[in-house]
């Protein structure tokens, strides 16, 4: 499966860090375009190394390694941004930051307005576009931002914790975008504690803790024993068919700093404050 | 010396040059003016670099750390060694601003060491060489109506360079302003973005403080900014209300230096066009209060509307 020419991603015995000990190793995997992995495991597992590793933050050492490189092909969402509320942007004037990676130093034309236009369409956002970006909800402005990362008109996109504290209908709204993007061909890399949302919008997952524990269908690896031994050292909460772990309250603290949203992108000390 | 000079504009008599355009034909009045109108070009793309990425502190560092460059220029080579000694403690300032950060020190308290050894070091050079070099208060304010062709036409050019790197860069560093963590996983050059923003923070300073002196060079690049954010909540807007801000109040304390001299009040250029800027950005305070209390009022009153449906 991973041997497909067309993967988008395809990573086989990748280890991820910061120098020293990596972070993360055993990593076997790939995305095809069009479709969404989740990558779920408990904190300081290597998630946000893995995903810095594919931005080029991070060091790794693979047998093979192959991730999209040119200008604007990755996106990315992060779990939180340290943003200024009182920025005087507007919404639209933040999407179209995203399609900088992609201009240079090019002024932009009517095809580059037009993709802002179309990414603010796809989050469902256009009616806002002249709303300050501040002005925004929560789950608006985590929209907003996926927006922004499709401006690039990225071929894989990078979520890190993309659901966490948002509301219903902002949920709703998330899951159908990525839907969409699926079906446009994007590919598509989403860490998660939320496993029911895994399970429905994600055809495989990667299961990590320190090292790789599973890569396969979402069903397959989703199973009590493999959660069990990814997350061995926390308790886990089993409602029904839904396995939630007590990552998810831990997850929503908000003085967690995770490096993945932090300035210190390319230094290590969040990935340790995470670890035990 | 501003009642001397304007001794020579005598001959144009005293009613014209209550005339708001008139004096600005006089040479030593109408070169300032131009800078001033220059500047306010600068305040309006530079200026408001600075005040997006909240760096004003480092810039009042900047201007204080490049006067001793200027004390020393003057004292060695007159107003001819003014520019080489304001880049010189430019490029000094930055090395040394570099050196302390990279020591562990937050930024505030690097910059508020290199402003303290700078200015304490400059205003010593000064004290040093009374008569040859000038005045402290020269450096701070002085020189705005003795700028000559030259002098201008230098200072022009190191603000139109500053002012281009802003507008080529002008998306990305805005991306970098909003989110320098987001603008670097996009793959932006941020570090590279902050040194084309500082370089042109620095040509406009260096060019200002050799041109206006220290403290108006300040208040150039700060506070039109400052005014058009209390104004607006719209980034285009505010570009264009800076310009315009720094060109009014710049052309205002010009000609209200000329009225001063007519009455004869001696009052120092430099700092009384600072002080019309200030002026100015206290009214625009007051209009952007009373704008956001009739705002509220207005959503309040939305708020009931839509309680009582």
């Amino acid at each position: 499966m991973s041997e497909q020419r067309d993967a988008v991603v395809e990573i086989q015995g990748g280890a991820f860090g910061y120098g020293g000990a990596p972070v993360l190793t055993g990593v076997t995997f790939a995305v095809q375009p069009g479709e969404a992995v989740a990558l779920i495991g408990p904190n300081g597992a290597g998630k946000s190394t893995l995903l810095a590793g594919i931005l080029g933050l991070a060091q790794h050492r693979a047998e093979r390694f192959r991730v999209p490189t040119g200008k604007g092909e990755i996106g990315t969402l992060s779990q939180s941004s340290a943003i200024d509320a009182a920025f005087p942007v507007t919404l639209e004037q933040v999407v179209a930051m995203g399609r900088t990676p992609r201009l240079g130093l090019r002024w932009p034309g009517s095809g580059d307005r037009a993709v802002v236009a179309d990414a603010l369409a796809a989050v469902g956002l256009t009616e806002h576009r002249r709303t300050r970006f501040g002005d925004l909800s929560g789950g608006q402005r985590q929209r907003g931002l996926l927006a922004r990362a499709l401006a690039s008109e990225p071929r894989l996109l990078l979520l890190d914790e993309p659901f966490n504290g948002l509301d219903q209908p902002s949920r709703d709204a998330l899951i159908e975008t990525i839907r969409t993007l699926k079906a446009r061909g994007v590919a598509l890399l989403i860490t998660t504690h939320d496993l029911e949302l895994a399970r429905a919008v994600c055809d495989r997952t990667l299961l990590v803790n320190q090292r790789q524990i599973a890569f396969d269908d979402t069903d397959c690896v989703l199973t009590l024993e493999q959660v069990e031994a990814a997350f061995a050292s926390h308790v886990m909460e089993i409602d029904g068919h839904t396995l939630a772990t007590t990552e998810h309250h831990a997850a929503e603290f908000p003085e967690h700093r995770h490096p993945f949203g932090d300035d210190q992108l390319g230094e290590p000390a969040g990935e340790r404050d995470e670890a035990r | 010396m501003t009642a001397a000079l304007l001794g020579q504009a005598q001959l144009v008599g005293h009613a014209q040059l209550v005339d708001p355009f008139t004096p600005f034909a006089a040479p030593f009045l109408g070169r300032p003016l131009l800078l001033l109108l220059a500047l306010a070009v600068a305040a309006g793309t530079v200026g408001v670099l600075v005040h997006l990425r909240r760096l004003e502190f480092s810039t009042d560092g900047l201007t204080h750390a490049v006067f001793p460059g200027l004390a020393i220029g003057a004292a060695l080579g007159g107003t001819a060694g003014l520019l080489p000694g304001a880049i010189g403690a430019a490029l000094a300032a930055a090395v040394v601003l570099a050196l302390i950060s990279r020591r562990g020190q937050p930024r505030d308290t690097a910059v508020a060491i290199v402003l303290t050894t700078f200015f304490s070091f400059g205003v010593v050079l000064v004290s040093l060489s009374r008569g040859s070099g000038g005045s402290i208060s020269d450096f701070f304010f002085g020189r705005l109506l003795t700028i000559t062709w030259g002098d201008l036409g230098v200072a022009l050019t190191l603000i139109a360079i500053a002012v281009a790197l802003i507008v080529v860069t002008a998306r990305q560093q805005l991306f970098a302003a909003f989110d320098a963590a987001g603008a670097r996983r996009a793959g932006l050059p941020v570090l590279a973005l902050e040194v084309v923003g500082t370089v042109a923070i620095a040509l406009v300073v260096v060019a200002a403080s050799a041109s206006v002196g220290t403290l108006l060079a300040l208040a150039v690049v700060i506070v039109p900014a400052a005014a058009a954010r209390a104004l607006t909540r719209s980034l285009p807007t505010a570009i264009a209300l800076s310009i315009a801000f720094g060109a009014v109040t710049g052309w205002m304390g010009l000609w209200l230096v000329v009225q001063l001299a007519q009455s004869g009040v001696d009052a120092a250029p430099g700092a009384t066009v600072a002080l019309t800027m200030i002026a100015g950005y206290l009214v625009a305070l007051g209009v952007g209060a009373l704008r956001g209390r009739r705002a509220a009022g207005t959503a309040a009153i939305a708020v009931d509307g839509g309680a009582a449906r």
